[in-house]
């Protein structure tokens, strides 16, 4: 017997499978609007591989409302789940997905006990800072160069004003590289003062889509003045949850 | 008369109001007419939901025929006894649709609370009858947007602003004294009618029974298993602002003697050990049902709302006195115990909360703030801190009445049943 956790998220769909609480399969695939077939697709090649074993189904995110089968948790108590195996004495898990930010809390036996979501608007979110770095296409060096630029100050959190911002901050000549350190240092700011509204935590886990961000990461450890740690994989840390809970 | 000559007579939008009402009856077989379950002396009020726009409003307007005038009011300080004595109406017209938001927003802030923009597209849409039929908006200076929306309103209809105190100090008490003797004044001139002892000791006497009933119904859900849906008595609740206050006492008496039956039999709407909730915040005038929805149907029960539309309303009853003078201190010194956001400071609602939350056993509560409303919002930070102190599971939804954001609000509220339930 098997135990799978597919995490059917806004922008990309994962799936997690595990023997005993061994890693047998990890495989993220994008959403493409309809996270639903995504995740069925997933399954049905899992199975074709893994012919004649039963499994046991957990489903989240938020596609998992029409997913035919499976039990269904919320992706806030699977990442809860899915990071304790990996710091089970840190309390606090910043969660940047692609279309919303949570600051979870969780007790000495991975159980959440207090969450926030950001509401309706995508700042501060992995949807934010994707958009605004595909519209600045930024070859390998200018990324390199951004991780040493000194950032200019970008205001903007909403999508449609950041991009505006940013046209004219490059317009008036300053450089690619400080504009994206920018929008990392802005988006650090907010969202620690997202965490900051919960608690005034001492350590942070960083996970989601978000935490792949080197840039991110480094800004939010300096407004914070704390150590975040970061899962191994910090984008399926759902889909191992909802395998652990399955 | 049928309806819709009614409501020509009353200068509607006739088209308009098709196309807002469209929608209605599906949503209420759904939510309420279709739900297993349900006390039978629900029937009443499917009955008046069902015609909410027909047989209330002809009353209104045969009851106008006959001299009385029609008040609208929108916050639950205004003194209905006042405008009872005299024979006439008080309805409380707060708005909690989003068909009419847009309009609103012809004439005021888009980042404005969505209950003051509803209630002005309804007026300038013509799309509401109990808007058509009132004389006079009966409005009060809480919150800075209702403040000025009623400067923008009064061009559509008149409207008279009461100004009611933000602290409770003594001088405050004398301050809505004073205004609470001039309203008398200014309904008598508008009414033509005296307020005098005996029907205003009546009218004290048929408010506080309304009270007294909503309060009797909202006593019977501290059983476990909860009686009756939130969402029942949220629509009940919602209806007290509009209905014949006697009737509907009667009626929800009526309930009640039903449900006291169903304690006794242990029935419930709901297993013992589903999580009972508390809700509070703003208000969730008509039809503003979905938070109610989402966490009925995510398997919680709603025992309790500490809103303007629940406990806030009823929980304090006015005081009978020997004569008019009295009396008349006595209804401006009730609504002044009444803990909302707009007042500073406001610790009695935190209070409130926690009371309500041992009294009716609920599991967690959920705070409601709809959008852009100031007060609530920045009330939420002391809010949470006292239940993260009280280790109360406490979540914060921030709403409005549109429907698009109905599967993140799901996700939290399962994520705050998942709490309860590990
Ligand atoms: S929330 Fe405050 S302002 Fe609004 S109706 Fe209630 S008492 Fe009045
Ligand atoms: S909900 Fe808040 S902003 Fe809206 S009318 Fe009431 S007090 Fe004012």
């Amino acid at each position: 017997m098997m135990k799978i956790g597919l995490d059917l998220g806004s922008v990309n769909t994962k799936l997690v499978a595990l023997d005993g609480i061994k890693i047998r399969e990890q495989k993220v695939v994008s959403s493409r609007y309809d996270s639903v077939s995504a995740g069925q697709e997933l399954l049905k090649e899992w199975a074709k591989t893994n012919q004649d074993i039963s499994y046991d189904l957990v489903v989240t995110g938020y596609g998992r409302v029409s997913f035919p089968e499976g039990k269904l948790i919320t992706e806030i108590t699977c990442q809860a789940k899915g990071c304790h195996g990996y710091f089970p004495t840190h309390e606090y898990i910043l969660d940047v997905g692609g279309q919303d930010a949570k600051v979870i809390k969780k007790n000495p036996a991975g159980k959440v006990i207090n969450f926030i979501m950001n509401d309706k608007c995508a700042a501060g979110t992995g949807r934010f800072l994707d958009f605004i770095l595909k519209g600045l296409s930024l070859t390998e060096e200018e990324l390199f160069e951004a991780a040493v630029a000194k950032p200019v100050n970008v205001n903007s959190m909403c999508t449609v004003f950041a991009e505006s911002e940013v046209i004219t901050l490059l317009a008036k000549g300053a450089k690619k590289s400080e504009v994206v350190a920018g929008v990392f240092q802005s988006t650090a700011i907010r969202l620690a003062r997202f965490v900051e509204s919960m608690a005034q935590p001492e350590t942070l886990i960083f996970a989601g889509g978000g935490a792949h961000y080197n840039l991110l990461v480094k800004y939010l450890e300096q407004e914070l003045k704390i150590p975040i740690v970061i899962p191994p994989d910090p984008e399926i840390t759902v889909a191992l949850g909802a395998a652990l809970l399955a | 008369m049928d309806n819709r000559e009614l409501w020509e007579l009353l200068g509607m939008d006739l088209e308009k109001h098709d196309e807002f009402l469209a929608p209605i009856p599906a949503l209420a077989t759904e939510l309420f007419f279709n739900r297993p379950n349900r006390p039978a002396a629900m029937s009443y009020f499917d009955m008046v939901l069902a015609d909410v726009h027909g047989i209330r409003v002809k009353e209104l307007y045969e009851k106008k025929q006959k001299g009385a005038k029609i008040f609208a009011s929108f916050c639950v300080y205004v003194p209905e006894e006042i405008i009872v004595a005299t024979g006439s109406v008080n309805i409380g017209l707060c708005a909690g649709a989003q068909f009419p938001i847009s309009t609103g927003e012809r004439v005021l802030p888009r980042n404005l609370c969505p209950l003051i923009k509803s209630t002005m597209g309804f007026k300038l849409d013509r799309i509401c009858p109990y808007f058509q039929v009132a004389d006079w908006v009966i409005g009060e200076t809480t919150c800075d947007g209702k403040k000025k929306a009623w400067e923008v309103l009064n061009q559509y209809i008149p409207t008279y602003v009461l100004e009611l105190p933000h602290k409770k100090e003594a001088r405050d008490y004398r301050l809505w004294e004073e205004v609470v003797l001039e309203f008398a004044d200014f309904v008598e001139k508008e009414t033509g009618v005296e307020i005098t002892e005996e029907n205003l000791q009546k009218s004290i006497e048929v408010i506080n029974n309304k009270r007294k009933a909503l309060k009797r119904l909202a006593d019977l859900r501290k059983n476990k298993p909860s009686p009756i849906h939130g969402l029942d008595v949220l629509l009940i609740n919602q209806l007290a602002f509009f209905d014949d206050p006697e009737r509907f006492t009667g009626q929800v008496n009526q309930l009640c003697d039903e449900l006291d039956e169903r304690v006794n039999k242990k029935i419930g709407v709901a297993p013992a050990d589903a999580p009972r909730i508390l809700l509070t915040g703003t208000p969730q005038p008509l039809p503003a049902w979905k938070i109610h929805a989402l966490i009925e149907k995510a398997g919680a029960v709603v025992v309790g709302e500490e809103t303007c539309t629940g406990e806030r309303y009823f929980r304090n009853l006015t005081e009978p006195a020997e004569n008019k003078e009295d009396m008349l201190k006595n209804i401006a010194k009730r609504p002044l115990q009444i803990n909302c956001a707009c007042f500073t400071p406001n610790s009695g609602r935190i209070e409130d909360i926690v009371k309500m939350t041992e009294n009716l056993q609920a599991d967690a509560v959920i705070e409601t703030n709809l959008q852009f409303c100031n007060p609530y919002a920045i009330e939420s930070f002391s809010v949470s801190k006292e239940m993260e102190k009280r280790e109360i599971p406490y979540l914060r939804l921030e709403t409005d009445f549109s429907d698009e954001d109905q599967g993140q609000l799901l996700t939290r509220v399962e994520a705050l049943l998942e709490i309860i339930r590990s």
